[in-house]
Formats: structure tokens, C-alpha cells, sequence
């Protein structure tokens, strides 16, 4: 509507000037019934169009002025003086509403208060029937009438065609409002000498059961209330074709009526009946009520379980998924239909009870934050400092094992921002910051991924510093280049601590090393920006579940890999020779250029290379990068299992998974991948 | 086929609001900006509907309901008026001058295509 | 008398023995899923019920050639314990030669200088019946190691390795 909206600024300012043109003429000729025609024909078009594109207070406003001036046109007010001055000042008025982008409001309301004041001043002292001036009326509709039958007579004037109407138009959008039975009567049509062609001979009776009310029902006819006759009764208050026993009382029988006493005494009957039961079984239920009324009270709040449990749970889907890939694959070797159809629709029930078990697993990050609020509060005495925390998007969920993983992590970097982060009260008045500190815990939601970061309005980090504690630790050569993340990613380096003393709370020899490593062991990562003297930003990212994967199958010679789903963007066929030809990995398919792994290469492996590979795209930041395999398999639901401490060094693969026949598939970390291969080959 | 529907009104944006929202709804539409356009349009085309606003400037809306009435092949086509709830005493101006019905402005696409309900289909 | 199990196995022509204590179970040989990137001498990894087991080529720990899987080539699944933590891990050896009980008396200490291997990995020695020597190794230690092989690096471990035979 944003360009409509635009046509009508356009429009409206146009119209005041021409309504200016037509005040300073009406000026000299305040007499001149046109000139009154024209400016009330601009108030009315203003009002119009302020209504439609979102000016309602111009349309308010406008629809006074229309007021005023709809009396000068009947003659029961003439223009003088002061209905100029204020249509002049209305028109600067209706501009300054026009183009007022919120921070004039309060200058508007007075004004136009103002200008009420002197609009009814002139209106009070004139007697005009039109004392209700002001608001638009809005059409209320009733939206929770009750169901009720109504009784409908429609009989059209022989005319009623004459200015358009088509009155089956009006039957049909009638029955349109509910369940209904329709009479016709066809004995108003007269001899075949006497029929003339475009008259209405036909009337209707209508039984309709309908929750939108008697004025929806008026509505339909709004057109046509005087080129007919509509009687309309409300007969029960209750949808009577619900009814048992109504069925022959609503035989149509054209020409003939309803027999309504009959079905409405049938209706009162049932009703008083239905109300009798009802009564009964709330006597009979209030006992029960009760029960479930204190069942529901008291396990809206879920259950508890022993975290064991659903251990034991977790454990159980994860081996039926396994079972259940076995199951698929001996159901596809024996193509049997009917296995195959079994194993199906089992799956379908494992997918759906993995995805039920996962959400219980979940626990909000609420649940650490009120440990860290007690924290923060005890350490910030502890030092002396004063500390605001705060947590955002605390109801975001993790897995129960990625909430236990990362309690530790975040104390430590709660009290690397309390301990390090923050200034003392004196140092930040000093700075001319708030003497309060503040650490904010954010988390969120990002694609697959949960965002855990903990920002401090401390001092930051000393880059300076770091790079001198680096040099002195031998962690870099003394003329080593560093970018600004270089070197503040120096910190995650293992053995390295910013603090020059050893305080009670992070100690020392405990660095951000031991963070990251804590982090990567539940398969997320870490990253820090800082600013000097704004404050440090520490990010962790972790997956959404550490246990089971939609994945896709893919196979390097003799070994299979997964591949999430979730980073893959398409798919391509490719030749080999075009790998082969392809000149600083970048590929062209389909007139894009693409940079690309050739995971043979990068493995080492060299035999049986096939003619035919696959380049699978896969998501990394905002680019599509093409990683090279020998052949897809087809999607795979991967229980992740560990791949171990003793393959920690090979972080490109996030874990293993077991397939159908047994064997071990490893769980590619594309992002791992393309970082790692990327420091040897510059993307 | 595509019911064609004329709309004639003097401000644009009302012309577009309109036009936008039946096109959308499958309509095809013609617009005039005053009543001397909205003649030209009636010669030579099978209009199925007349939306036109009351006042205008050259030709206000009743008298172009009642030219469109005396046009050969025009005495049956409906025609709706575009109104304000305060101008409603003009309905019945508009019903002896040979309308239909009419649709009260502000309206939003729904209004308009019930009361288009109303007499096409 | 205090007797400890162990169970001896053969990598190339040599015994070694683990305590039983270490041996979760023996396993026939599976398809092993090779981890890229990773040393030579780590295997991969195979489906072990359901967990995900690492294989070890313990010949190669040891500086001797890769494996050949012959029919009597099993994997030892141990229970090891590296840097504090308990990890379980399948070793490739050529075969499994007995289960045998043995007083603290009868073992050897370990060979010292100029022995074919890093001390600190070899628990104690003895000798079988029929006059074979057996090292029995401490398997933590040989896996907390970050060293590649644990042959003696220095000069002695080429003496050692002159000497083909430890005695």
C-alpha cells in the first residue's frame, strides 16, 4: 500500500492548494454556490482518501469541515469571516497532519483542539440536526452472536430488476451465511399473455441456522429494502437442523410453506430437553469436574523426570534409529513392496518419536542463568565492583548435554568479565561511563545453531598487551603480522592468560584456551571482539542437538560420509576431467563460479577415481562452496556417536555414525572442512 | 470470462486502491477520472459493472447514473456509488436515479468485493 | 599366592601381554572406516555395538611394519586411560597366543639401557616355558604418549635395534 499511499501525499497536497484557490475566490464571492461545491467536494475527497491510506486523523478532521460545509450548501449557514479563517488554517492544519512524521503530534492535537472549538462555536450557534459532529462511525459486527434458525420471506417487487439487481444474487449470498432449506414460489407468475420478461414474479422462503445475526442477514438486502418485502424471525435459538425428528418438518414443497408452528414447537421442545440433560450431567459430573479441574492444575506444570530416564530414552531412539536404518536397507535388498511399505511407515513413527524424545531433552538457558545471576552478584562483592546482569532470550532451549557442557565455559567467562572486564566504580566514572558495569547474556536462535554471547561494557582487551604476552610466552614470533583478530584470537591459545596477577576468581593458567576446548568437545565454537574501552563480546555457537543429524549419504571410494542437510544448497553431476582442468579450484557450472574441495585430494586417496563426480554446494557465511565426492547415496538420519578423543586432532568431522549394514560412516563438519583446506588454498 | 467493471472517480488514488484490489480479484477494470471520461467508455464495451464516486467535477455521479441508465444496453448493468457514512440521505438520491446499491468509503478490499458480491457474479 | 592374568599376543615375531584387567574383549577383524587426515598408524574406526570404536596399528606404534590382516589377526578392545580420561580403544595384533597367571615373583624387571624400547612403556618381562620372552606392556602409558613411535629415539635404540633379539 506504500505506493498508494505516496499517490495519495501526492493527490492531497494538490488538493489543498486548489482548495486554497478556491477559498481566496470564495473570499470575494461568498455567496457563489459552486465555490462552496468545490471546497466541500475537496474536504470530502480529503476525508476519502485519508480514511483508505491511513490519515484517519485527516479524515476526522476533515469530516467536520465537511460538516460545516454541508450546511452552507443547505442554506442554513452562510460564509462569512471566521468559516474562511478557519478553513485557511485548516488547510495549514490537514498539511502539518499530512506530512507529520511523529514529532510534531502534540502541536497537532492542541491545534486541531483549537479549531474544534471554533468549529462548534459557529455549528452550536446555528440549529442543525447534525449535533453528533466528530467521529466516524464504525460499523460494529456482532462476531459472537450465537448460532439461531431464522425464518426468511423474500418477495421482490415485480420491478425489482430494474436498477440491476439480480435477486438470486441475494438468495444465494443469503443461504451463503449458514445451513438452510428454500421454498420457492412460482405461483406469483402470471398467464403467458400477461408475462413481461424482465419482471420478478418469484418469491422465497428461507429456513437458515447462522451465528453471523439478524443484521447480517438484514445486510444482505441493504440494496433492495425498498424493491421488496423481506420478513425476517428469529425461530430458536439453536441450529434446529441438528435436530432429531426435523428432517420431514423441512421437506421443500414449492409453492407450499414451512409449516413453522410445527418447527418451532419441535425447536422449544428439543431445546428444553437438551437444556434438562445438560443440567442433569453437570450434577452428575461435578464430582468429576472437580478431578480434572485438579489434574489439569496439577500437571500443567509437566512432570519430573530423572535425568537418567531420559538418558536411558535418548540412548533407546537412537539405537530404534539405527535399528530402523538396518530395517530400511534389508527391506530395499529384498524388494519386497509390502517390507518396504512397513519399514516406511515405521520410520516415519521413529522420526516422529526422535523428535518427541529430543524435545524433552530440552531445558531453557534459564535454567544457568539464575546460577550466574548469583555468581555475578557474589563476585562483583567480592571485587568491589558494581555489576548489572542481564540475560536475554533465556527461554531459548538446549539439548540437556549442551546445557551441561557449557555451564562451565560461561562461568568462565562470567568471571573473566567481572574479574577482567569491568572496570572499578572510580575507573569508569573517570572514563565517563555509567560507575555501574553491566554483562549481558544474549542467546539465541541462528539457523541450526544456538548463539550463546556475553558482552561486557568493560575495558576491552589491550591488543598491545596481548601481543606482548604472546611474544613473551614465545606463542609468536616478536615481528610477527597480526591482524586485529589474529591477535585477539591469541587468547584461546593454550597457556596463555591475560591477567598480570593471580586473583581468587579466574586464578591463573586457566585461559580462554580451556573455554574453547570445553566448547569444541560439545561440537561448538568460539570467537571474541573487543573494543577499547567499549566493552568485549565473547560468542559461542553450538549445534541445536548433539545427537542426531538429517543427513545427506555420500561415498569417497570405500568410505561413506554424511553430510548435514542443513548446509546443503544443491547439487551437481561433473565430470572428473572438468576437477581435473579446473584451474586454482574454481569451477564453472552453470556460468557461476564456484570455489571448491576435492575431498580426494585433500584425503589423499587416488583410487578407482570415477568418471562421473558430485559437487556438492554447501553453505559457508554468505558463499556456496563446492565440495567434490565420488557418489550420493541418498538422505540419511544419522545418530552422531562420538568419533572419540583419540580423533580430537581431525575436528572436520564432527562424529561417526552407524549404518544400516553395520559399517561406520564419518559425519563431514563442512565449515571445519572448508577452514581447514582454506589455509593451505585462499578461497 | 473476465467480468469487466468500469471505475470512475476523480482521485487517483481511490481510481488505483480500486483497480488494484479487483484486478487481484480477477476482474478486468477500466478506469475514468470524471463522468464525460466514464461516456466515452460506455460506447462499444461490454461492461458488466459501474462503480463511479457521487461528487465529481464536470459530471457528478447522479447525473452519470442516469446517462448510463438511458444508454442503449445500460438499463440492466448494476451500478454501485462510492459514499460516506454522513452522505447516506443521498442513497436514495442515487436508487431513483437508477443505482444499484453502493459502498461506503473508507472501505477496505473486502467491503468492496462483498458489496461487488452483491450484484455480480 | 598372589597371581595377576595377563593375556600375551604376537605383533610380527615378537609376544607382548596386557593385564586382562585392560582387555574389554577380542574381536574379529570388520570393515574399518578410515579417518582422513589422520596418522597412519590410527586405523579408524569400526562399529563396536553400537558405539563407535578407534583401531590402533600397535605394530606401527612400535616402529615395525603396517599390519597384514592374516586369518588370525584380531583387535584387542582395551580399556585405556589417557591423560586422566577413560577411552576405549581396539588394537590390531597378529594373534592372540593365551591367557596365562603369573606371581608377582615370576616377572622380570623391565629391560634397562639399550633395550629396542622406551622403558617406561614396558611393566615387566617374563619368560614362557618354552623359553620365550614376553614384555608386558603398560598400555596407558603407551597411549598417553604423543610420541609417534615409541622406539628408544636415541642412539641406544639403534644398538637396540642391531640386536635383534632383546637377550
Amino acid at each position: 500500500m506504500d505506493n498508494f499511499q505516496k499517490k495519495f501525499l501526492e493527490e492531497a497536497s494538490d488538493l489543498i492548494s486548489r482548495l486554497e484557490q478556491s477559498l481566496l475566490e470564495l473570499e470575494q464571492n461568498m455567496n457563489d454556490p459552486d465555490l462552496v461545491d468545490g471546497v466541500f467536494r475537496i474536504m470530502h475527497s480529503l476525508k476519502g482518501g485519508g480514511g483508505m491510506f491511513g490519515f484517519e486523523n485527516v479524515s476526522n478532521y476533515t469530516h467536520k469541515l465537511e460538516n460545516l460545509y454541508d450546511l452552507v450548501r443547505q442554506k442554513k449557514l452562510k460564509v462569512n469571516r471566521e468559516i474562511l479563517d478557519i478553513t485557511f488554517e485548516s488547510a495549514d492544519h490537514i498539511t502539518s497532519m499530512l506530512n507529520d512524521d511523529g514529532s510534531q503530534t502534540s502541536q497537532i492535537v492542541a491545534n486541531e483542539a483549537i479549531l474544534q472549538r471554533r468549529i462548534d462555536a459557529i455549528l452550536s450557534g446555528k440549529p442543525s440536526e447534525k449535533e453528533e459532529v466528530g467521529h466516524i462511525v464504525e460499523t460494529t459486527t456482532d462476531s459472537d452472536e450465537v448460532v439461531a434458525t431464522y425464518y426468511i420471506k423474500v418477495k421482490p417487487f415485480e420491478s425489482i430488476q430494474n436498477n440491476g439487481t439480480n435477486p438470486f444474487f441475494l438468495i444465494d449470498e443469503l443461504v451463503g451465511l449458514g445451513p438452510h432449506k428454500v421454498n420457492v414460489f412460482y405461483n406469483g407468475i402470471p398467464d403467458l399473455e400477461n408475462f413481461v420478461f424482465d419482471k420478478t414474479y418469484i418469491s422465497w422462503e428461507i429456513i437458515l441456522a447462522t451465528e453471523q445475526g439478524e443484521q447480517a442477514i438484514q445486510d444482505v438486502f441493504i440494496f433492495v429494502e425498498d424493491d421488496c418485502e423481506v420478513k425476517v424471525e428469529k425461530i430458536a435459538d439453536a441450529d434446529i437442523f441438528k435436530f432429531d425428528g426435523i428432517e420431514p418438518l423441512l421437506q421443500c414443497q414449492h409453492d407450499f410453506s414451512f409449516d413453522i408452528a410445527k418447527i418451532k414447537s419441535l425447536a422449544e421442545t428439543t431445546i428444553s430437553l437438551e437444556k434438562a440433560k445438560k443440567e442433569q450431567n453437570k450434577l452428575e459430573n461435578a464430582g468429576d469436574e472437580h478431578i480434572k479441574k485438579f489434574s489439569r492444575e496439577s500437571t500443567i506444570s509437566g512432570i519430573r523426570v530423572d535425568s537418567e530416564k531420559i538418558d536411558t530414552l535418548m540412548n533407546l531412539v537412537s539405537e530404534l534409529i539405527t535399528t530402523q536404518a538396518g530395517l530400511n536397507l534389508y527391506a530395499e535388498n529384498n524388494k519386497s513392496p509390502e517390507l518396504i511399505s512397513i519399514a516406511e511407515s515405521l520410520e516415519n513413527i521413529s522420526r516422529q518419536l526422535r523428535d518427541t524424545a529430543f524435545s524433552i531433552t530440552l531445558i531453557p538457558i534459564d535454567y544457568l542463568v539464575m546460577r550466574f545471576r548469583r555468581l555475578i552478584r557474589d563476585l562483583s562483592r567480592e571485587v568491589g565492583k558494581e555489576i548489572a546482569f542481564e540475560a536475554r532470550g533465556a527461554e531459548t532451549e538446549l539439548d540437556k548435554t549442551l546445557i551441561e557442557g557449557i555451564t562451565e565455559p560461561l562461568m568462565h567467562i562470567l568471571r573473566n568479565s567481572i574479574d577482567h572486564g569491568i572496570e572499578t566504580a572510580e575507573e569508569r566514572v573517570a572514563k565517563g561511563k555509567n560507575p555501574e558495569g553491566k554483562i549481558i547474556l544474549q542467546a539465541y536462535y541462528s539457523g541450526s545453531q544456538v548463539v550463546i554471547a556475553v558482552t561486557d561494557d568493560g575495558k576491552g582487551m589491550d591488543l598491545a598487551k596481548i601481543r606482548k604476552k604472546a611474544i613473551d610466552k614465545g606463542l609468536i614470533k616478536p615481528d610477527a603480522q597480526l591482524s586485529a583478530k589474529e591477535t585477539t584470537d591469541l587468547i584461546f591459545v593454550p597457556g596463555f592468560s591475560t591477567s598480570d596477577k593471580v586473583t581468587s576468581i579466574s586464578g591463573r593458567g586457566v585461559g580462554m584456551d580451556v573455554v574453547k576446548r570445553k566448547v569444541s568437545d560439545i561440537r561448538g565454537t568460539v570467537s571474541v571482539s573487543t573494543e577499547k574501552d567499549e566493552g568485549t563480546t565473547i560468542t559461542i555457537k553450538l549445534p541445536l542437538t548433539l545427537s542426531i543429524i538429517d543427513g545427506m549419504l555420500v561415498r569417497i571410494y570405500d568410505t561413506d560420509y554424511i553430510i548435514p542437510l542443513s548446509v546443503i544448497d544443491t547439487i551437481f553431476a561433473v565430470e572428473h576431467e572438468k576437477i581435473k582442468s579446473a584451474y586454482n579450484n574454481i569451477i564453472n557450472i552453470e556460468g557461476v563460479q564456484y570455489p571448491f574441495y576435492y575431498l580426494r585430494e585433500e584425503f589423499g586417496i587416488e583410487e578407482d577415481i570415477p568418471e562421473k563426480e558430485e559437487i556438492i554446494m554447501v553453505k559457508y557465511e554468505d558463499k556456496r562452496i563446492g565440495i567434490v565426492v565420488d557418489s550420493i547415496t541418498g538422505e540419511y538420519q544419522a545418530v552422531l556417536k562420538p568419533l572419540g578423543k583419540l580423533y580430537r586432532q581431525q575436528d572436520i568431522f564432527s562424529g561417526a555414525s552407524i549404518l544400516g549394514d553395520g559399517t561406520v560412516a564419518l559425519v563431514l563438519d563442512t565449515h571445519k572442512v572448508i577452514n581447514q583446506f582454506t589455509k593451505y588454498n585462499e578461497i | 470470462m473476465a467480468k469487466t467493471i468500469l471505475i470512475v472517480d476523480d482521485s487517483e488514488s481511490i481510481r488505483e486502491v480500486v483497480n488494484f484490489t479487483l484486478q487481484n480479484a480477477g476482474f478486468d477494470v477500466i478506469a475514468a477520472g470524471n463522468g464525460k471520461e466514464a461516456q466515452v467508455f460506455l460506447d462499444g464495451r461490454n461492461i458488466d459493472l459501474v462503480i463511479t464516486d457521487l461528487h465529481m467535477p464536470e459530471m457528478d455521479g447522479i447525473e452519470l447514473i442516469k446517462y448510463i441508465r438511458a444508454t442503449a444496453g445500460y438499463a440492466r448493468v448494476p451500478i454501485l456509488f462510492l459514499t460516506t457514512e454522513s452522505q447516506l440521505a443521498k442513497k436514495i438520491e442515487a436508487k431513483d436515479a437508477g443505482a444499484t446499491g453502493w459502498i461506503i468509503k473508507p472501505f477496505v478490499p473486502a467491503k468492496l468485493l462483498a458489496a461487488i458480491g452483491k450484484v455480480i457474479r | 599366592m598372589e597371581t595377576d592374568s595377563y593375556i600375551s599376543f604376537k605383533l610380527g615375531e615378537e609376544f607382548f601381554a596386557i593385564s586382562v584387567s585392560k582387555v574389554l574383549n577380542i574381536q574379529q577383524v570388520v570393515k574399518i572406516t578410515k579417518v582422513p587426515t589422520a596418522p597412519e598408524y590410527m586405523k579408524g574406526v569400526i562399529n563396536l555395538r553400537g558405539t563407535v570404536l578407534p583401531i590402533i596399528d600397535i605394530r606401527m606404534k612400535f616402529g615395525m611394519e603396517p599390519i597384514e590382516y592374516k586369518r588370525d589377526t584380531v583387535i584387542l578392545v582395551l580399556n585405556v586411560q589417557i591423560n586422566n580420561e577413560t577411552v576405549d580403544t581396539g588394537i590390531l595384533v597378529d594373534s592372540v597366543k593365551e591367557v596365562f597367571e603369573i606371581t608377582k615373583e615370576e616377572l622380570l624387571p623391565p629391560p634397562g639401557m639399550g633395550a629396542k624400547y622406551k622403558n617406561k612403556f614396558i611393566e615387566a618381562m617374563y619368560k614362557t616355558n618354552d623359553e620365550q620372552f614376553v614384555m608386558i606392556l603398560d598400555i596407558d602409558k603407551v597411549f598417553s604418549s604423543e610420541d609417534l613411535v615409541i622406539l628408544q629415539e636415541t642412539a641406544d635404540s639403534e644398538e637396540g635395534a642391531k640386536a635383534e633379539k632383546i637377550e
